[in-house]
Formats: structure tokens, sequence, C-alpha cells
């Protein structure tokens, strides 16, 4: 389950329709070699969750995702009791006390037969693997995404050192239940909060931030096939306007997407006025930011208009720069 | 490589960033993995591993520039250019260096500087230079400082016996040579390492100075904002200040989490669970773990906000609610003369927003005369009956109360009733009783009361009611 290089990351992740920096697949390539968690940092939508996902396809892996919120905790993380089980057992337990009482001499005999069936009771049989659980028992490697972790609230944070700290941990009932094969472990924050020096140690930080204007368009051209490129070399200048601007929420990759789908699907190809103001509103979410964003539309599209109509005939990646 | 390493962390951490002893080695053995060779493979490694805070990137990537890149850029640059005036093509240049380097051979006396001048090995020649730079004392930093620095860098490195080996060098290769156009291109090569000399000290010595007068004064800042009272805080320390509380919030509040964490881990209990289940005909249908559910306390905060105490005030605010997942509920009230809750602003804003609208005048008039008798009987009147065993009250003032009604049979209720009473004050601790200070009745009401007029003092009262 190995990267050979960085530059190995960056092919292999494109393979799975994921571009990313040098700087990106060096940390991937690093925190693998290394055997260490990744803390992913950074704006919404830049394509962090989405990091752990195709990490474990472009690994041939399986995924494992803890999403987490506020009030998760252990008994969702990593195991319960399957009580209609346990229950269920006991029933037989009882149907059958008959039988295994057979033959047994002295009343000593007897409770010593009883005690080693209920020692099964609270067996792995019994047990119900969450997400931190399934990765730990399961026989093969797996990419582990804790999604959100700073949604958790700190009494998690502090359980969850303790399972990324050595993969091992102990049920009162069974005993220590020790990973075969330590995960590749992703871990995403959005910063609602800061997490603790302690977690933060034995991880290896990456930031993402928005793409530059090239990869951005190298994505958007890999991830709606059909896009003109005169159509993607617009959206993706004025999206780099729009996010230099104080919003509130800047559209991130995934509304770019979808607002390209949308304007691919009604086969338009170049950006104007109207068709902006209307559509608008799948990029931004606040009444703000949407008239803050309305003024600088206006501009690009003016500079846009008096660029076409200049005698040189201006190539897409000169928008660009 | 390593001690560079190491180095470098150093002036991280002095630059504020927390980067830990287990960090480091990572950080080498990271380099280790990716070798040093690719140099922005090399930024990456080291950034991912040491850099944990998104707010640091920004120290850590001035400080690699000036760390590690020195003058490389530079001197890679003067060297295209000395290649070009030369009109030599890089293969002719390496032939110029070539001979040069024979020549060198025959001169086993040279100062180790003046050999890597000449051989053009300006790598080698910065490291000298750093290297004696490193050793200087930069500490007694006056205004004279570079210059007395330069003149004492200079007999360090025996610049002067260095040029006269670079002079006498240069009569010694010109000596024996006729071809014209070959004497004027070496002996424009060998003066050009002369100049080379005095830019390499001067641009190494600037950035030495730089480096280290960063150093001084952030941690000056610091030191001094620690001991500053409240009452003198510029808008600028204020910014600071925030950040430290969010610090201090963070690390109090995973202390918290660690010991209540130890304290409830339970294992299966077997009496309970027999008992619990007796219902089910003794099928142990529900399972009782001998774990001490503790209820979370919570907190109920008074706070003066007349403009004497108004940012000792701020921060605590601030703090609490940072910390207010510890708690099953925090509420949170401001006075002056009147009394009002503002609980609701910290539910309905972000946090900052929330202390600003709360101090700000929104909730009471803070222009008038501080009454905290009057306040005092107003929260008996409306609130009395929110404290109870599980609640912690925090009063934070001055007890000045302009001579009016003092009314401290309300804390003596408040004291009776909750589980714990606390007065901080921002004023010093000799001024109590003074004038219009009901400081020690008031005091005489509480379970812990505290002066708290600075950082420092913050620090030290958290970490008492934190036990
Ligand atoms: N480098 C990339 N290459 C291809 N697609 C990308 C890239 N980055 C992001 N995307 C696309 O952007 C979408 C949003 O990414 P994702 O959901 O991972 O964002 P996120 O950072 O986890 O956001 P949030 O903080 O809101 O959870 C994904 O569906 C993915 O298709
Ligand atoms: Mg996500």
């Amino acid at each position: 389950m190995v990267f050979s290089s960085g530059e190995d990351v960056m092919k292999r992740l494109a393979e799975q329709q994921y571009l990313c920096s040098k700087n990106v697949a060096t940390v991937v390539y690093l925190a693998c070699a290394m055997r260490k968690p990744i803390l992913v940092e950074g704006p919404a939508g830049v394509g962090k969750t989405e990091l752990g996902k195709v990490l474990a396809s472009a690994l041939h892996l399986d995924l494992i995702r803890l999403q987490c919120y506020e009030g998760l905790d252990e008994a969702k993380a990593l195991y319960e009791w399957e009580y209609a089980k346990q229950l269920l057992y006991t029933q037989i337990l009882k149907d059958k006390i008959g039988e295994a009482l057979a033959g047994s001499r002295t009343l000593q005999h007897a409770v010593e037969r009883i005690c080693s069936e209920s020692d099964v009771f609270f067996s792995q049989k019994f047990l119900l693997p969450r997400p931190l659980l399934r990765a730990i028992l399961s026989p093969a490697p797996t990419v582990l995404l804790i999604d959100e972790v700073d949604k958790s609230d700190t009494e998690f944070e502090a359980f969850l050192l303790e399972v990324l700290s050595d993969f091992q941990v102990s049920v009162p009932e069974i005993g220590t239940l020790k990973a075969i094969h330590s995960p590749f472990v992703i871990l995403t924050s959005n910063n609602s909060r800061e997490m603790s020096d302690a977690l933060k140690r034995r991880c290896l930080h990456l930031y993402l931030d928005y793409p530059d204007p090239d990869r951005e368009l190298e994505i958007l051209k890999h991830k709606v096939p059909g896009v003109g490129d005169k159509l993607a070399a617009d959206v993706v200048h004025l999206l780099h306007r729009l996010r230099k601007l104080e919003l509130k929420k800047k559209p991130s990759i995934s509304e770019t997407l979808d607002w390209v789908k949308a304007l691919t699907l009604l086969q338009i190809e170049r950006l104007d006025h109207q068709l902006v103001e209307e559509t608008l509103a799948t990029l931004l979410k606040y009444e703000g930011d949407i008239r803050k964003a309305q003024k600088e539309m206006q501009e690009f599209l003016a500079e846009r208009k008096a660029k076409l109509q200049a005698p040189a005939v201006a190539s897409d990646k000169d928008f660009l720069h | 490589m390593d001690d560079r390493i190491v180095e470098f962390t150093h002036l991280l951490r002095r630059h504020g960033a927390r980067v830990s002893l287990s960090e480091d080695i990572d950080a080498i053995s990271a380099l280790g993995i990716l070798g040093i060779e690719d140099p922005s493979m090399f930024r990456d490694g080291l950034r991912a591993t040491l850099i944990k805070r998104a707010a640091d990137i920004r120290t850590f990537e001035e400080l690699f520039d000036l760390f590690f890149l020195g003058l490389g850029a530079a001197v890679r640059e003067s060297e295209r250019d000395l290649m070009g005036q030369l009109g030599l093509t890089p293969q002719q240049y390496q032939e110029l260096l070539e001979e040069i380097r024979r020549m060198l051979q025959r001169q086993p006396n040279l100062t180790p500087l003046a050999r890597a001048l000449l051989a053009g090995d300006l790598t080698q020649a910065e490291r000298l230079i750093r290297q004696a730079i490193e050793r200087e004392e930069l500490e007694q930093a006056g205004g004279q400082i570079a210059v007395a620095l330069y003149l004492r860098l200079a007999g360090r490195l025996a610049l002067g016996t260095v040029e006269e080996e670079l002079g006498s060098f240069r009569e010694m290769a010109l000596a024996g040579l006729d071809d014209p156009g070959h004497r004027q291109r070496l002996s424009r090569y060998l003066e050009r390492r002369l100049q080379d000399l005095s830019r390499m000290v001067r641009d190494l010595l600037r950035q030495e100075l730089k480096k280290r007068s960063i150093v001084a004064s952030e941690r000056e800042r610091l030191e001094y904002l620690t001991q500053k009272s409240f009452a003198y805080y510029t808008e600028e320390d204020i910014q600071r200040m925030n950040e430290a509380v969010v610090r201090l919030a963070q690390r109090f509040k995973n202390l918290l989490t660690l010991r209540r964490r130890k304290a409830r881990r339970g294992r299966f209990d077997l009496q309970e669970t027999l008992r619990k289940n007796l219902q089910y005909g003794g099928v142990p249908f529900r399972i009782q773990l001998d774990r001490r559910k503790r209820e979370k306390p919570q907190i109920l905060i008074l706070c003066d906000v007349s403009d004497s105490v108004l940012n000792a005030s701020r921060f605590m605010l601030q703090f609490v609610y940072s910390v207010q997942d510890l708690y099953s509920k925090v509420r949170s009230f401001v006075f002056v003369s009147e009394l009002g809750e503002v609980t609701r602003l910290f539910e309905d804003n972000d946090l900052q927003q929330a202390v600003e609208l709360a101090l700000k005048g929104e909730v009471v008039n803070v222009y008038s005369h501080s009454n905290f008798g009057r306040a005092f009987e107003l929260f008996y009147r409306e609130h009395f009956s929110s404290v109870n065993g599980k609640t912690t009250v925090m009063v934070i003032g001055d007890g000045r109360n302009n001579y009016n009604r003092p009314n401290d049979w309300v804390l003596k209720e408040i004291q009776r009733k909750a589980k714990r009473l606390i007065w901080l004050n921002p004023e010093s601790r000799w001024k109590w009783g003074f004038g219009d200070s009901e400081m020690p009745r008031y005091a005489a009401c509480c379970d812990v009361v505290e002066e708290c007029g600075n950082l420092s003092q913050l620090h030290r009262v958290i970490e008492r009611i934190a036990r």
C-alpha cells in the first residue's frame, strides 16, 4: 500500500480524477512513508474529504469513514454491544441448560460448566464494531478517513488521541484488541476550533488552499468532460477574482463544478451578463456576498469585452494571467 | 544538516510557533525520506512536520527563506552575470575555474576563505562567513551595532589577510600570461571575487541582524504584555491578548478533559447489572458499567462593564465562552448600575462579536455610575432561582460602589446556595477598601477572591479555578 515518490502520488491520484499540487503529493508520500496520519485543514470545498476517498481507491484499499459531529462518543465511533443478539443467546442458553448440565456430578462441577459457557457472552461475537474498531480489526490495511474532526468535542478528541497513538483499544470485558495493520489515517478539519497540540504532534499537517488558476482549469476539464475551453477559462478567471473579495463564504471547487456542469448542460459557451446574474445564487450563499460579487462581475465582463474587441487574438491562457 | 534543522526549529519557536522535540525528529526523518536535493520538496517536508497551525505558515515561509536560501539565489545570479561579462560559455568558464584551481594547489598556505573565493566555491565561502557571524554576540545591540559588528567580524575573519591574499594571487597568476584576452578575463574574474567578498559579508550580516532583531522585539512584547495592566491596553494589545486567551482556553480545556476522562472510565459492574436486570428475569438485557457519570458543572458570570474594568471583563467573558462546552450551562450578566443578561448574545453571534456587543452598552447603560448594590439586588429579585448547588458563580468587578448601599447580603445568599462563589478584582489588592471600595465587605462573603489585573494573574486564577 505504498507510493514510490511524490510524482507517483500525483500520477495515481490523477488517475482517480484528483489533481493535486506537488506540495500535496509530497506530504501524502511522506505520511505514507512515515506511517503518520495527515491532518488536512483548509476552507470548505477544496477537496479535503475527496483526498481521503481518492487515496483509498488509488491504493486499492477499503475506505472506512468516521464522520464527526457534536456529541459523537465512543459507542458510536468504536463499538457497542449487540444487546438483541446477547438476549437471544441467553434464551438459547436457558433452553440448553439442561443439556449443558447433563452428566455433571456435583454442584461445583455444574457451576464451572455454566461459567465457561457464559464467557462467550462478552466475546467478539456480540461486539458491534463502529468505524474505529472496524479499522483496527480489518484483516487488510485500510484508509481511515476521520472527517471534520473539529466538529467533535474535546472529550472525543482526547479519546481519539489514545486510539491513534497505538491503534489498540481495551474492551474491559474482552481485553486488548490490537490492529493487525495500522490504517492510513486522514483527518480533515474546517478549523471551527483548534485541535490540541497533542493531536497535532502525531500528525503531518497539510494546508489545502484554493487551487491556482491553471490547476483549477485542469480540474474543470477533468470533471466536466464536455466543457468548452472558453467557458472554462472565463469561469476560472472570474472565480479567482471573486475569491479575492472579502466574502463570508468564498465559492469553492465543488460549487464551481456544479455551476459549470449546469452551464454546460444548458450548452452555454461564454459567460454573459444576464446569465451570471441569474445563476449567481448557485455560487454564493449570502445576500451580502452576492451584492459584493455583482460589482466585481460587471467589471470582469466589461474588461473581457474590451479585450475581445481588441484586434489581437487573445488565447484562453492569457485570461489566466 | 541535522544541526541546521535543530537550529531552524529554535528560530521557529522564538517566533511563537509551537514546535516540540518530537517534531524536530520527524522533520529530520522526513528529510531522510525526501532527500534534500529538491528545494520545494525540502520545504514541503519541513512544513508538514513542523508547522501545525495555519496561522504559523507565514512565519515559516519567511524564516525559511531567510534561513535556508541565504544568499543562494543571489549568488547563482551573479555567477551567470559574471560569465556573461567575461564573454564565456559555461564550458569555457569551467575551464577557467579548473585553471585557477590548479594554480591554487601550488599555494598551500592560503586561508580557507581566500581559497574558497578564488576557487569559485561561493557556498563554502558563505558558510565560513556565516559561521563567523553566528559566533558573534549581538545581544548588546545598539544604534551603532552594524558598524561595530562589522569591525569585529573583520577581525575574526582576518578580512585584511584574505584581501591581501587575493591581491598577491592575482599578481602571481597574471605574471606568467602573455595572451592579453586571457589576462583580461582572469583579472576581471579575480576582481569580481574581491567584490563578492565584501558583498557577501554585508548581506549576511544584514540578514543576521534582521533575524535577531525580530526575535528580540517579539519576545519582549509578549513578556511586557503579560505584566501590563489590563487598564492600559491599546487596541493592538487587545488583538494580541485575544490570541493569548484562545491559547489559554485550549490548554485549560485539554487539561480538564483529560482529567475528567480518567475519572470516568469504568468497568463492567456485575452487581449493578444483575440488580438492574431483575425485571427481565435476570437476563442481562441492560449492561451497567460502573462509570461515574459526573455531571458537568454550571457557570454563571456577573461582569462589571464600567470603564475601569472593561478589559478584565472582556477577557473573562471570552475565556468562559471559549471553554463553555466544559459546562452544562453558561449564563452571563453584565452590569453597571442596571443588570442585563447577555447569554443570548453568545448564542446568536460569534464569540468576538458577542463580547463586543455585551460590553458596548447594547444591554445596559454603560455611562451610569457603578452601583454594585443595586445590581446585586436586581439579580436577587429576578435570577436568584437559577442558582443551584451545581452553579459556580463568578463576579468580576472592582467593588467600587460610589458610596451606595452595598447589599452584601445578596452575596451571602448566593454563597450559601451555590457550589462556589468567586470574585475576581482587576484592581491592585492594596487599593481594596480605600475610598468607595466595598471590597473587604464583599470578599468576606466569597469562597475565592483573587486579584486579576493582568495576563499573568489571569493565568494564575484560571489554574486555581481548574483545580
Ligand atoms: N484537486 C481536485 N481534483 C479534482 N476534484 C476536486 C479537487 N478538489 C476538490 N474537488 C472536487 O470538489 C468537491 C468538494 O470536495 P470535498 O467535499 O472533498 O471538499 P471538502 O474540503 O471536504 O469540503 P468541506 O470542508 O465542506 O467538507 C469534490 O466533490 C471533488 O469532486
Ligand atoms: Mg469534507
